[in-house]
């Protein structure tokens, strides 16, 4: 319990968006951001299981420090605090990938124009949901003294995924000014398991024979696939529907990811891509669970013997205790689902500045005709199952070295307002190096982060000849 | 070659940097273990409405009470032996019929050894007019266990005597309706 709530709290990294790495042209893996950024080496092959691990999560509304500070205050106060503070608008998310292999290669058409191929199959995992407001007060303070108070019981809202994603992209550089991209994706969902569309409520009215009246409604769904390998009864078996379901083997599904670069002149990048333009056919190993159904409790009649109607308050009883049993039955189902892949849209607009001036330092024997600096502005989108979530950075790029390469970024997001990232990218020789990080000044105490996020990894470059 | 070592140092710095600031300061993740979560939910129970003739025998004759048992298995269940942390039952009775009763409810283990009992007296009302009285039965220590241990619930209402009641005949007016509720108080703990 203790590591959960660690888990959940302390590592809590911003979800999904990869800020430090869009538009970070030394790194390869930038290209699964924007399947039309630049290019400016003839390949690249990803060390394989290192070629990028990313890690993030983010939680709204409350950090760790709020709960287990250390400051004497009651322990369930605090909690009380929290929950009074958050909405149903908060949310958990944590996400996680893993390059299992990866790499590129620029190709020669007949008519001598160039394209770019890249190709790679990483596992992500996902999880995301929203705080139950009225599901907490309601075990904070229960329905007494909530009289008339509409209880939620759509404010559940949970998924979650382990997915393999099989991609290949071409990119473009159709002339001076514009590079384009397009990536054909496969997913296939290892496990899956969401509650996202639970409508109903429960409310508590004054009643008119009795003292109260309780109203429950439900409409509640459940949608799991691919969980029965759990049940399997070896743990070799297990392993082996997990690897063949890695390898393409799951529920599977499609998707596209678009982007340009457009350079209007040589100081000035505008750059947009959309990724995971998709769904997944959830079809194997499907079980569904709902809850359907309407129901006024006013109490129990009693109704005495004598009575024509010939009904005892037992009778009465025993109807109550089936009208409820009938309101919670599970109904449950197989049927095929299909869900939609949680769609990323980044943009950014930066400018280039300071070139390396040759002349006066000649001792140099290879100059760098490059910009050594950018600055922009990055906006990423991402659609969740009730809202619109996004972050709005601005970013600084330099170029220290030949051979190592700075970017800073400031982030304001629904995590926070101050979120202070960097990323470095080092090649010694061929082999290139990246390690990028968020939320800096939270490093400070981790407990009080509502969000960090970690990418690194290591790449085989194969650079142009006129390097 | 220069630049190598430049690399490495900065790489060291940073991530030196990073393992050095990044701490967890001032917290104590162990107070998990003391959460407790205390609702109070409120529920309706059992509801009469009753007219005159429900206290006559077939040749309009009062009796002397009438009776209904319930069986449940709530209050036995585990959830509630080892959650619920004191009971209140809340009773409200209006009376229009001119004729005093004594309501009495009385709780029975599986063994139909009797737990607990709850008994008051309602007043007549010899113009008709709604007379409403309240009773609040509270359950903790000693008789909060005889209510776990209860599974039936057997209500008698017998017809009282009064300086001001009269015999209850086909024609009298007024009815006795009884509204109750049980307001529970849980403790949640892990």
């Amino acid at each position: 319990m203790r590591w959960l709530l660690f888990l959940g709290f302390f590592v809590s990294l911003q979800a999904q968006n990869k800020q430090i790495l869009y538009g970070f042209k030394e790194v390869p893996q930038q290209i699964l951001l924007n399947p039309g950024a630049q290019i400016d080496y003839k390949g690249y092959i990803g060390v394989p299981l290192l070629s990028h691990i990313h890690f993030n999560a983010g939680v709204t509304g409350f950090s760790a420090f709020d709960i287990f500070a250390d400051d004497g205050r009651d322990f369930n106060q605090k909690i009380q605090d929290v929950v009074y503070d958050m909405d149903s608008k908060d949310f958990f998310g944590f996400n996680q990938q893993l390059d299992l292999f990866s790499a590129g290669f620029r190709f020669k058409s007949s008519s001598e124009k160039t394209f770019f191929i890249s190709f790679g199959l990483y596992q992500e995992s996902d999880v995301f949901f929203y705080f139950p407001k009225d599901y907490a007060v309601l075990a904070l303070e229960g329905n007494y003294n909530n009289l008339n108070r509409r209880f939620n019981l759509g404010d559940l809202s949970v998924s979650a995924e382990v997915s393999s994603v099989f991609h290949v992209g071409i990119n473009k550089k159709i002339n001076s000014k514009w590079t384009v991209g397009l990536r054909g994706k496969i997913y296939s969902s290892i496990v899956q398991a969401s509650s996202t569309e639970n409508y109903g409520s429960f409310t508590t009215v004054e009643g008119t024979s009795n003292f109260l009246t309780h109203r429950i409604d439900l409409d509640m769904k459940l949608q799991t696939s691919g969980l029965s390998f759990a049940t399997d009864s070896t743990a070799t078996n297990q392993v082996d529907v997990l690897k063949s379901r890695l390898l393409l083997g799951g529920n599977l599904g499609v998707g596209i990811d678009v982007g340009f670069t457009h350079e209007p002149s040589p100081e000035w990048t505008i750059d947009a891509s959309l990724q995971d333009l998709g769904f997944i056919n959830y079809s194997k190993d499907v079980q569904n669970y709902e809850v359907n159904g309407y129901l006024e409790y006013e109490g129990i009649q009693s109704v005495f013997p004598p009575i024509a109607s010939d009904q005892t308050a037992q009778e009465y009883w025993d109807e109550v205790n089936d009208d409820f049993e009938d309101l919670f039955k599970v109904d449950s189902t197989t049927t095929a689902y299909i869900k939609w892949r949680p769609l990323k849209l980044n943009t950014s607009v930066s400018y280039n500045f300071g070139k390396k001036n040759n002349k006066e330092c000649n001792c140099l024997d290879k100059s760098d005709p490059t910009f050594q600096n950018r600055v922009g502005a990055h906006l990423f989108a991402l659609k969740r199952p009730n809202h619109l979530q996004w972050a709005l950075s601005a970013f600084y790029y330099r170029k220290l070295f030949k051979g190592l390469q700075l970017k800073t970024t400031y982030t304001v997001d629904t995590y926070s307002s101050k979120n202070v990232g960097l990323g470095m990218s080092a090649a010694l020789g061929p082999v290139q190096f990246y390690i990028m990080a968020d939320n800096l000044l939270d490093y400070q105490n981790v407990a009080k982060s509502q969000s960090v996020s970690l990418q690194l990894g290591f790449n085989y470059i194969f650079k142009n000849n006129e390097d | 070659m220069k630049n190598r070592f430049i690399f490495k140092k900065i790489l060291l710095l940073i991530v030196s940097v990073m393992i050095s600031f990044s701490c967890v300061k001032d917290t104590d993740f162990d107070q998990t273990d003391s959460l407790v979560l205390t609702p109070i939910v409120e529920v309706n129970l059992v509801e009469i409405q009753e007219p005159a003739d429900t206290f006559l025998d077939d040749f309009g004759v009062e009796v002397l009470n009438i009776s209904d048992l319930i069986v449940f298995d709530v209050f036995s269940s585990d959830f509630v032996d080892e959650n619920l942390l004191k009971a209140e039952l809340v009773y409200e009775v209006t009376n229009t019929l001119n004729k005093a009763f004594e309501f009495k409810m009385e709780f029975y283990d599986l063994s139909k050894t009797l737990q607990h009992t709850i008994s008051f007296n309602i007043e007549n009302s010899p113009t008709n007019k709604p007379l409403v009285s309240e009773h609040t039965e509270v359950f903790d220590t000693s008789s909060l266990e005889a209510l776990k241990q209860s599974s039936t619930l057997d209500i008698t209402i017998t017809l009282m005597s009064s300086p001001t009641g009269s015999v209850l005949t086909t024609a009298s007016k007024g009815m006795i309706a009884l509204k109750s509720k049980g307001v529970f108080y849980l403790q949640l703990s892990e």
